[in-house]
């Protein structure tokens, strides 16, 4: 091989922005979730006249209903790119919710000192579970289990197993930011809360601090492989343990969202909300054993779960065949993502082949 | 046939000849590893394997257990040419006990012993018989064991005997026992050994492989010397002498070895003061700017254990280090990375490389320690990567390749830009070139003598004697942990090496 042809080699692969964009998973979720979408338009609008899926009313609740989850499938990325899962953030996010509540309505704290509460309670739980997962050796996956019996149980001792009422004292997290805006077609209201906007400002945040600081590189290092992490110079504990608290942050902001969006401290509040985060971050591509994923993957994974149970109640569906529905897709999503990795391993093993043949050649 | 014979008891066996090997070659890409090897065990013998590491003991007994298919050349197993495999192997009765123990740790030992092979009745295991005759093996072997026992009760001496008991159990014509003291006490080796003397004697044939000199002498009937993949002699236990076994093991020509430029030396950069810890012990040494301190010892000699100590992965226990004739702290790697110190590890894929991480990811990794901006751009990290590969001659596209898809040199190579980019000064080299091929283990001695040019200093622990001299301004020599001789260039020879590593120099 000629050095002009290696320059010519390398300029095309330098050229083709493919090769740069890593997060190539990401789009192809991307493009799966697209195609699911317009399905869902097609399936809606031939089921029902009126309102179809895609109308900025439709989308704007879409956003509503998929905030909280949303924020906590951030905080459960972190975890899993470090290597670790967190199985107590739906009992976790329950607690909170019961404890704002008790501080409004019953500890009479004042609304803010409230929320305070209810974050910092969040906040230390998970970082004594995060504590005791860096420090020894046993699976994140059987403390964060216990953590969420154990977050359960205070929460129902808390309430004596009853509803906290409210009187709307957290309305202000969902007033109309847009207020007098109407549906061009439907002429429906249009509706922003604030929420939405924290909603996205986490996943903004979230992706910058994975993406373009030292700290994003080291907790995907941490997850990939800690012994070599460790050996960089990398304090291993340290970085899973802060995993956790960010967990605890922001599993605190959606439980608050979560209690004023529905008025009502109850244990049932964050119930599946752990199995729905993880679902949305494995779509995404974040793999359980860590080291790989992505905040715009589970941003997509988010939308797509949160699409597909909006789309469902619209058809209305009853629930029992949404299960159904939302597990065989979260089967599919992620085995299909496996094919596709083998596909690719297999593709840059052949292209190392004929890098190797080539190189062979230039021996002789 | 004798898979008739009795499971214990003496049994009369001519000394015939059970396995041959005629003529054997193996290679891999890029190495030749046997050369013409011939070898043969006869019944009730103790046939010793000597060799340096990868002179091809372990490629022999791969071989012989199926695992390897020969390129060229011949195996005569009962007087019949079989081609083996493993299963083969297995059903002739060739057993293979490695190193490192396979087995079921939460099964006691007589399930241990018939895990696969389980005697059953219409399905139904005979748990009784199997316990019957386990028992009887044991007894036959004069071992306390109880087969009840939990496998991971037992002290790996222990294990080993159930090893062989298996061996007997199923009649196996040849045990091959790879390393088999390597981490016994005194007592447990005296014990196998006296189980090796037990059965050989109901005819098995046992081709035995180790390190430690003494052993050898003790319980051996012949020993074949192997060197660089070629045979060199083959001895009976009365012409053997310890000073005969020594030259046959040594003996490369050392005009074939790398020849490294030579470079100014400096002043002392690093020091150790009797540095104890995890496998280390009572260890002191100087380290001069612009030259390589070699480590050599055998396997498990305590050199790897002394690096993590040094380099503050596992705990100083006692004893003190100095860099820049500074005593400085070390409790964990990234304070030793603030002191300029590089480990490049012996296992590289699991703890060097991130592998399903980019070129890029892998090369700014270390030097994140170093890093005062909170905020990275990500074009940078490229930048850093295309940078390394373009130096070191990485044969990779650009930074972005995923490090899983690079050959066992280039992941070296990415292993060093990770350190290079840290700026570091002194670095630890556990075994830089091995499972390396020839080209790039060149390319690795020209990086560490530019090292060496900068007024870095570079401690290398290398099992590859060759490497050693020809790279080493001094040799220190390890073994169980302790220092047993410091050499200076001109004292640096093999058989002064191999004779401070097998303990020759203290007897």
């Amino acid at each position: 091989m000629t050095t002009e042809e290696v320059a010519r080699q390398k300029k095309a692969i330098k050229g083709s922005s493919f090769r740069r964009f890593e997060n190539f998973t990401v789009l192809s979720i991307f493009i799966a979730f697209v195609i699911i979408i317009v399905a869902i338009q097609v399936i809606t609008t031939r089921a029902l006249q009126f309102p179809t899926f895609i109308s900025p009313v439709n989308l704007l609740n879409i956003m509503q209903q998929i905030a909280v989850p949303g924020i906590v499938a951030v905080g459960m990325t972190i975890v899993m790119i470090s290597g670790g899962i967190d199985l107590s953030v739906g009992m976790l996010a329950s607690l909170v919710a019961i404890v704002t509540a008790l501080g409004i309505s019953k500890w009479h704290l004042g609304t803010v000192p409230s929320i305070m509460l209810g974050i910092a309670v969040a906040v230390v739980l998970e970082m004594l579970l995060g504590y005791i997962i860096s420090r020894t050796k046993v699976e994140p996956f059987i403390i964060t289990l216990g953590g969420m019996i154990t977050f359960k149980g205070i929460a129902l001792l808390l309430c004596n197993s009853r509803e906290v009422m409210m009187s709307g004292e957290l309305n202000f997290l969902k007033a109309n930011l847009i207020e007098g805006a109407k549906d061009p077609t439907s002429g429906l209201n249009l509706i922003i809360p604030p929420y939405v906007l924290i909603f996205l400002a986490i996943v903004v945040i979230a992706w910058v601090l994975l993406k373009f600081t030292k700290y994003g590189r080291r907790v995907y290092a941490v997850g990939n492989n800690p012994s070599a992490a460790y050996l960089a110079g990398i304090n291993v504990k340290n970085v899973k343990f802060s995993s956790y608290i960010i967990t605890g942050l922001l599993v605190g902001i959606g439980a608050v969202i979560l209690l004023s969006r529905i008025n009502v401290g109850i244990i049932t509040l964050g119930q599946n909300l752990e199995i729905d985060t993880i679902a949305m971050v494995v779509i995404g591509g974040t793999v359980l054993s860590g080291g790989k994923g992505n905040i715009w993957g589970t941003f997509i994974g988010v939308l797509l779960l949160g699409s597909i149970g909006n789309a469902m109640n619209m058809l209305r569906l009853p629930p029992e065949v949404q299960f159904v529905a939302k597990g065989i897709i979260i089967i599919l999503a992620v085995s299909t993502g496996d094919v596709y990795a083998n596909i690719s391993v297999y593709m840059s093993r052949m292209r190392q082949h004929v890098l190797g043949k080539k190189d062979v050649g230039e021996k002789n | 046939m004798s898979r008739k014979r009795k499971l214990t008891g003496l049994r009369k066996f001519d000394k015939k000849e059970i396995i041959r090997l005629n003529n054997i070659s193996k290679s891999f890409p890029g190495v030749k590893a046997l050369k013409n090897v011939s070898f043969d065990l006869k019944e009730g013998e103790v046939h010793c394997l000597c060799g340096e590491n990868g002179a091809g003991k372990s490629t022999l007994i791969k071989i012989l257990s199926g695992v390897y298919q020969p390129d060229s050349g011949e195996i005569i197993f009962d007087g019949k040419k079989v081609d083996l495999s493993p299963h083969l192997a297995m059903s002739i009765g060739i057993q293979t006990i490695y190193q490192e123990h396979m087995v079921f740790g939460y099964m006691n030992i007589a399930e241990n012993i018939f895990a696969g092979m389980e005697i059953d009745k219409g399905g139904f295991v005979q748990k009784r018989e199997m316990r019957r005759k386990t028992v009887e093996v044991l007894k036959y072997l004069k071992s306390n064991l109880n087969p009840d026992m939990t496998m991971c009760d037992l002290s790996s001496g222990e294990q080993k005997t159930v090893e062989i008991a298996k061996g007997l159990i199923f009649q196996r014509r040849v045990i091959i026992l790879d390393e088999p003291t390597a981490s016994f006490s005194a007592s447990e080796i005296d014990n196998l050994l006296h189980i090796i003397q037990t059965i050989k004697k109901s005819g098995l044939g046992i081709i035995y492989i180790s390190h430690h000199v003494e052993e050898v002498f003790k319980i051996a009937d012949r020993v074949t010397v192997l060197r660089d993949g070629q045979k060199v002699s083959t001895y009976d236990r009365e012409d053997l002498t310890r000073e005969k076994l020594i030259k046959d093991m040594v003996g490369r020509d050392p005009s074939t070895f790398y020849k490294r430029e030579n470079v100014p030396v400096g002043e002392v950069i690093f020091e150790a003061r009797n540095v104890t810890g995890d496998g280390a012990k009572n260890v002191s040494f100087k380290l001069k700017r612009g030259e390589i301190l070699g480590f050599a010892g055998m396997t498990g000699s305590g050199r790897s254990e002394l690096m993590n100590v040094l380099f503050g992965a596992t705990h100083l226990d006692l004893g003190e280090i100095l860099i820049n004739d500074k005593v400085v702290k070390q409790a964990n790697p990234w304070s030793a990375i603030r002191n300029k110190m590089c480990f490049i590890t012996e296992d590289k894929q699991n703890t060097g490389l991130f592998l399903e991480h980019t070129i890029a990811q892998n090369t700014i990794i270390a030097n994140l320690v170093n890093t005062k901006k909170f905020f990275m751009k990500i074009s940078d990290d490229y930048k850093t990567g295309d940078k390394f590969i373009k130096l070191l001659g990485t044969k990779a596209n650009d930074s972005s390749v995923h490090v899983v898809n690079l050959s066992g040199g280039n992941q070296q190579k990415v292993v060093l830009a990770k350190w290079l980019n840290t700026n570091g000064e002194i670095f630890i080299f556990d075994e830089p070139t091995r499972g390396i091929d020839v080209g790039s283990k060149q390319d690795i001695y020209q990086i560490m003598v530019n090292l060496l040019k900068q007024g870095k200093a570079i401690i290398m622990v290398s099992s590859d004697m060759p490497e050693v001299i020809a790279m080493s301004n001094k040799v220190i020599v390890m073994k169980d942990g302790e220092v047993m001789a410091e050499l200076s260039k001109d004292e640096v020879t093999e058989e002064n090496i191999l004779m401070h590593s097998i303990g020759g120099g203290k007897i």
